[in-house]
């Protein structure tokens, strides 16, 4: 059956500056992904990887990042994610670093991903924060996600999310 | 540094990978002998899959003329210190002196500059042979586009001799913001000419073997040679073996 294949490419922008990530814009991040890879693989590479390439899912508060390709240019993609240096929007320059978390066909497999991502990164936070109290509020904001959420598959990924 | 230390753990704690991640702190150290590095006091990092972050010490030495390799034989009891022993040789004797006789782990290979000799199948073999990794770095690429070049060329053209085993891929970061999760440093493993499971390997069990070889290095000779001995030894064996093992225990 001719059906196009792509890939969903799932990544966490890190950065130092607490501002950064609110700023991130989908646009933006298109444009610097773009970026480095006609920095990396030149215009063959830019025009290859352009085929079907969108920023599919962006969430600013854990700065994830759901990036779609063509399968062919999967490779051409992801060999030039490390070289994204910096975001720039609104005229402002943030340094970054885009970090390749998984690699899916569907959006549903990264989906799947990123709940058992952010379930570990929320025991992590957990173990970092040190106040008892933090961890109640936690927990109780945690808690009362859970209990009004109708949809479940919407749903679960900003329950997840949402307590970041 | 320890802004260094911080973002490590948080990079790669964040792609939680099973095994402990290394942190390799480089000490770049030119003719002066060689000081005990101290671990800096900090607390061992937990990281996302419940294992501790390792952090390891290490001793690179650029070489550009035969008697600074003395002082590998020399100041020993510093050199004990550091986990791994990496060199780096600036001409092709002293590669080739470094792949064969040379008691290191890593032998770095430039990326910064065109590289002035060609590298020849004979030592490289022998290095791959006495368990001896090529390191090859990736900050440099990720910060300025003629490195990038040279980075490329000199590890294509190490690949073609070496096909692509024993390479390690490290970052020479300075700044926390240069450094890449293992993910991604895997695919640039890619550009560099290496396969997938090469470029994979690279990351991890690459490194894995290298600071096990470091570790054999720092205890005493006769523990390798033990190990050796002890596949062979059999029940029927003659003496000869036999004493030869009790030769290295002792």
């Amino acid at each position: 059956m001719v059906r196009f294949k792509n890939r969903y490419v799932l990544c966490e922008v890190v950065s130092e500056d607490p501002r950064c990530r609110q700023c991130i814009e989908d646009r933006a991040l298109g444009l610097a992904v773009r970026d480095a890879i006609a920095r990396v693989h030149g215009d063959y590479g830019l025009a290859c990887c352009s085929i079907s390439f969108t920023v599919k899912y962006l969430n600013a508060y854990t700065g994830t990042v759901l990036l779609r390709c063509r399968k062919d240019s999967c490779r051409l993609l992801c060999s030039a994610l490390p070289f994204v240096r910096h975001l720039e929007s609104r005229a402002q320059r943030y340094p970054c670093f885009l970090n390749t978390l998984h690699v899916g066909g569907t959006i549903r497999t990264c989906q799947k991903f990123l709940i058992q991502y952010n379930r570990t990164q929320l025991l992590r936070l957990l173990q970092t924060c040190t106040n008892e109290e933090e961890r109640q509020c936690i927990q109780k904001s945690l808690l009362s996600c859970s209990l009004t959420e109708e949809q479940p598959q919407s749903g679960d990924e900003e329950e997840d999310d949402g307590t970041e | 540094q320890n802004i260094l230390i911080g973002c490590f753990s948080v990079g790669y704690s964040a792609v939680a990978l099973n095994h402990v991640i290394d942190f390799k702190e480089k000490k770049q150290e030119i003719i002066k002998p060689v000081s005990p590095s101290e671990l800096f006091p900090s607390l061992p990092i937990v990281q996302g899959t419940s294992k501790r972050i390792k952090v390891l010490t290490r001793l690179t030495l650029i070489v550009s003329d035969p008697s600074h390799c003395n002082l590998l034989r020399s100041t020993s009891a510093n050199i004990r210190l550091y986990d791994i022993i990496a060199v780096f040789p600036k001409t092709e004797k002293l590669f080739h002196i470094a792949c064969t006789t040379l008691d290191v782990d890593l032998v770095c290979i430039n990326v910064t500059e065109k590289l002035p000799f060609y590298f020849r199948r004979p030592p490289v073999n022998m290095a791959i042979d006495r368990g001896i990794y090529f390191e090859l770095l990736y900050s440099p690429a990720i910060k300025d586009s003629t490195m990038r070049r040279y980075t490329i060329s000199n590890a294509i053209s190490l690949m073609q001799i070496c096909k692509g085993k024993n390479i390690v891929i490290s970052s020479a970061a300075e700044r926390p913001l240069e450094l890449r999760g293992p993910y991604d440093v895997a695919n640039l493993g890619l550009l560099f000419g290496l396969s997938e499971g090469e470029a994979k390997a690279a990351v991890s069990s690459n490194c894995r073997a290298a600071m096990l070889h470091g570790e054999t290095r720092k205890s005493a000779c006769g523990v390798v040679y033990t190990v050796k001995k002890l596949r062979k030894v059999e029940e029927e064996e003659t003496a000869v073996p036999a004493c030869k093992k009790a030769k290295t225990q002792a």
